[in-house]
């Protein structure tokens, strides 16, 4: 098992990564954060690696200003998280599927949720939404509200 | 009187109205039985002890809304489960019981009567497999195919296994059967084998567990009933405990050597032995998980069919000893 | 042969709760399978948003009713995290007994459903029946059989006294007897066996690049267990083993939950034995201070973990969960492809789906909003088109 403070340096010190910031909070937690266009790399070298074989899920935050997502990657070790900002009018980052095959369905509720287009999602249906869902409705973003419908009950006198 | 004889044991015993009544009983002992073994109470609250249970769901079913699906047939839909219990109840009437003289045998006492039971209980099969098919639901399908598939497993060791006490007792007549082991039951003993193999395969024909597999809910919902309600679910439901009477009837006349003497007497040892039998049945069901129809057929063909051949070996050894 | 596609839930007597597995099967043979979520949303994610963190606790608990203890635990260790609490080792301890006994529950409870599944009703009859135990036990340290309510920021909400102690001690030592034999009866009873091995065969690399958690990963030869990779609370005090099986089939999921149950019972010994003096809780502030935490739990069906991110006021800005059967979804299409029919209960059954856990998100729809009176059905065809899936694409990888 490797030493937190080691672990943090070795990430750092890998060549060919453009960190934005690196920072362990508490213990066993890493916090990474990434260029959208570094995403793919980033998480294929924590994999292949330092070993953060597990996507534990993909968390979607409205900023307001921007979108951020964070990949919650697990080793047997530390749970080390990459953050992304990408733009809120122009919501779109890359699938991590090609790298770790198990992050399909948390990229299909991030789809959902924020509008965030996936770009090459090898399955883009809606997961948790309904097929007649209407568009342009993205319930997790801090703007959305909801109108609950009139309530009518049929036969009902008026 | 000889009319009204034959019109009293097709009506009331043990035609229509015994059979019933006493398979209605028996679901009970079967129900009451199997939640014992599983430290359950079973039916409690309908008459003494449950016991009115199954008659309550029978009729409660009989008022319940009778749906046929739009694409199904409907003609053959609706009367497959009436000729369903027909012939279960036209097997019941070969069981010799009462009215069986050896010397002037009746209208359903001759030559060849075991195979008439056993090819009318066959008849069931194939009315379940007709069912499923007709419902045109993936579900009812997938379990009319499942029942065919079945079929083929444990028809083959059932036959052989009721044939063979047939063979050492030199006759096909159910009532000369149980007549020739009531002078020597000494004989029974060399039918255990024979026995094991003959309620096995009848626990496979009730599609009981283990081998509920055509109707088996967590896979494919109701199987072959998915798409029936009402009254013809009522029907089938009663077919397939009279089919368990008239199956463990069957046992007991060739494995157990019959029921002798007069009404009430033959009526109680008939009552006794087939309880004996259903027992084993509950018995088998509380302690097996289902298995799948592979396993089944894989089960009969490896071990069933090859033990039923050799009761039948061992019964013609028996025969040339003897006789 | 021709394939036809049967359509297993949202209502199906194998599911309890709502789901929809398409299977495309050939004969008894499954082709291929899909999965289709959404039938049990709440919108608790979004719900939480507007609730102070000490209505979160009781919406978390909410969230599902077998693991309610789980998602308080991962939540509120979260929440004390972020406002640097210390804990009291006592609360710690109760905190983890209720953990343990919610595990060994949640287990019997599987144990009874995976034997239902397999048509084996009497062993469905005496594990429900011994779980009354379990029960009982819960009710006695909280007063609530399902929903704890034990947990609150800071600590535990009930202390234990002696009786309660021994009642514990005498439950356990009960259903250590039990499980003893249903173990036995599990491992080798023929029909059932013959069920369940080398059923949903789930391959070691498949399970980890799947992303699989908890038994099902560990049936499948890999000891991870957030309990020892990242104790949290007391865990690092107990000693106990992490249960692995190396078939990889529904049997190593039954025979890792089955140990499983086994150690945890030997846990809650521990923790009733040494159970330390001192107060069961502190002190919470209201407002939490601006942060963000990933709070991680093993649940009985595996890894639970809650994102938190504050904003300095007393509700949350963000709060993700996500339970642990929403992560075995991928690797169960894989179980099920090529497996029978008579199969798809036992290894859906086999990751202890709870689906009112995985979902959580969404409100009701508003079907009118926007809409006109009359469409045509370009129009309808246009707003409602599904997005197509890549062709030369086999679900999940």
């Amino acid at each position: 098992m490797m030493d937190q403070t080691e672990l943090i340096e070795k990430i750092r010190a890998h060549p060919g990564q453009e960190l934005i910031e690196i920072s362990s909070p508490r213990e066993r937690r890493i916090f990474v954060s990434v260029k959208p266009e570094n995403l793919i790399k980033t998480i294929r070298l924590l994999k292949d690696d330092f070993g953060f074989y597990h996507v534990s899920t993909i968390s979607g935050v409205d900023k307001i200003s921007c979108f951020e997502i964070l990949y919650h990657l697990a080793s047997r070790s530390a749970s080390l998280t990459v953050r992304v900002e990408i733009d809120r009018n122009n919501p779109e980052v890359q699938s991590i599927c090609g790298v770790i095959p198990g992050a399909i369905l948390y990229e299909r509720e991030i789809q959902d949720m924020f509008g965030i287009k996936i770009i090459n999602i090898p399955d883009p249906r809606p997961l948790v939404l309904p097929d007649d869902w209407p568009e342009n409705n993205y319930p997790l973003r801090k703007d959305w509200s909801f109108q609950p419908p009139e309530e009518k009950i049929p036969g009902e006198k008026e | 009187m000889a009319i009204i004889k034959e019109l009293v044991y097709l009506l009331v015993y043990p035609g229509m109205l015994f059979l019933f009544l006493y398979s209605t009983f028996c679901e009970w002992f079967d129900r009451k039985l199997y939640a014992r073994l599983q430290n359950r109470i079973g039916p409690a609250y309908t008459g003494r002890f449950g016991i009115l249970q199954p008659v309550a769901d029978f009729f409660k079913l009989l008022f319940k809304e009778d749906i046929v699906p739009e694409k199904a047939d409907r003609v053959i839909f609706s009367s497959l489960p009436v000729i369903g219990l027909a012939t279960v109840v036209s097997a019941g009437l070969y069981l010799p019981l009462w009215n069986f003289d050896l010397r002037a045998p009746g209208f359903n006492s001759f030559q060849g009567d075991i195979i008439v039971v056993l090819y009318l209980l066959s008849l069931p099969t194939l009315i379940l497999f007709l069912a499923g098919w007709h419902s045109t639901n993936f579900f009812s399908t997938l379990g009319g195919v499942r029942v065919l598939t079945m079929l083929f497993g444990y028809e083959v060791p059932l036959f052989l296994a009721v044939l063979s006490p047939a063979v050492v007792a030199d006759s096909w007549r159910l009532a000369e059967i149980a007549n020739f082991y009531q002078q020597f039951p000494f004989l029974l003993a060399f039918q255990i084998i024979g026995f094991f193999v003959a309620v096995v395969a009848l626990q496979a024909k009730l599609e009981r567990t283990p081998f509920d597999i055509p109707h088996a809910e967590t896979e494919i919902v109701g199987g072959t009933f998915t798409e029936y309600s009402g009254k013809k679910l009522a029907f089938f439901r009663l077919m397939t405990d009279i089919e368990m009477v008239v199956g463990s009837g069957l046992m007991a006349t060739v494995f157990m050597a019959g029921f002798s003497g007069s009404v009430l007497p033959s009526l109680l040892i008939f009552v006794l032995k087939t309880l004996i039998v259903i027992s084993i049945l509950s018995l088998i069901r509380a302690t097996f998980s289902r298995i799948r129809v592979d396993q089944m057929v894989v089960f009969s063909w490896k071990y069933l069919t090859p033990l039923a051949v050799l009761q039948l070996l061992i019964s013609i050894i028996v025969k040339g000893i003897i006789g | 042969m021709k394939r036809i596609t049967i359509p297993i839930g949202p209502q199906h007597p194998a599911l309890k709760e709502p789901i929809s597995l398409r299977m495309t099967i050939e004969g008894e043979v499954i082709k291929d399978a899909d999965v289709r979520l959404g039938y049990n949303h709440r919108g608790i994610e979004k719900l939480a948003e507007s609730k102070t963190y000490i209505q979160n606790i009781y919406l978390m608990e909410r969230i599902c009713g077998i693991c309610s203890h789980s998602h308080t635990t991962c939540y509120v260790q979260g929440v004390e995290a972020l406002c640097e609490l210390e804990v009291p080792r006592r609360g710690l301890f109760i905190r983890a007994l209720v953990c343990e006994l919610e595990r060994i529950h949640s287990h019997y409870l599987w144990l009874g459903v995976a034997a239902h599944e397999a048509g084996f009703d009497s062993l469905f009859m005496y594990t429900w029946r011994d779980r009354e135990v379990v029960m009982d036990l819960l009710e006695i340290i909280s007063g609530n059989r399902v929903h704890y309510a034990i947990n609150t920021i800071g600590g535990v909400r009930r202390d234990l006294n002696e009786i309660q102690k021994e009642k514990i001690l005498e439950g356990v030592e009960f259903l250590k007897k039990r499980m003893e034999y249903y173990t036995n009866l599990g491992t080798t009873e023929p029909s059932f066996v013959g069920r369940v091995s080398g059923v949903g065969i789930l391959p070691e690399e498949k399970a980890m690049a799947l992303c699989a958690v908890g038994p099902t990963l560990r049936a499948s030869r890999i000891a991870s267990d957030i309990r020892k990779d990242d104790p949290y609370g007391a865990y690092g005090e107990f000693p106990f083993e992490v249960c692995t099986a190396d078939t990889c089939d529904v049997l190593g999921r039954v025979v890792v939950r089955v140990k499983e149950t086994i150690e945890s019972l030997n846990i809650v010994e521990y923790i009733i034995r040494n159970l330390p003096e001192g107060e069961i809780k502190v002190k919470a502030p209201r407002r939490i201070k601006e942060g963000e935490v990933v709070s991680r739990y093993e649940a009985p069906r595996g890894e639970n973990i809650h994102y938190i991110k504050s904003n300095g006021t007393d509700k949350p800005e963000r709060l993700k969960v996500r339970a642990p059967t929403l992560a075995n979804y991928p690797a169960t299409i894989e179980m099920l492809k090529n497996g029978f029919v008579a199969d798809i209960p036992l290894i859906f059954a086999a990751i202890d789906p709870c689906i009112c856990c995985a979902e959580r998100f969404v409100e009701i729809i508003d079907e009118r909003k926007g809409s006109r009176g009359i469409m045509t059905m370009a129009e309808i065809k246009r707003k409602f088109k599904k997005p197509e899936i890549k062709k030369d694409f086999v679900w999940p990888l």
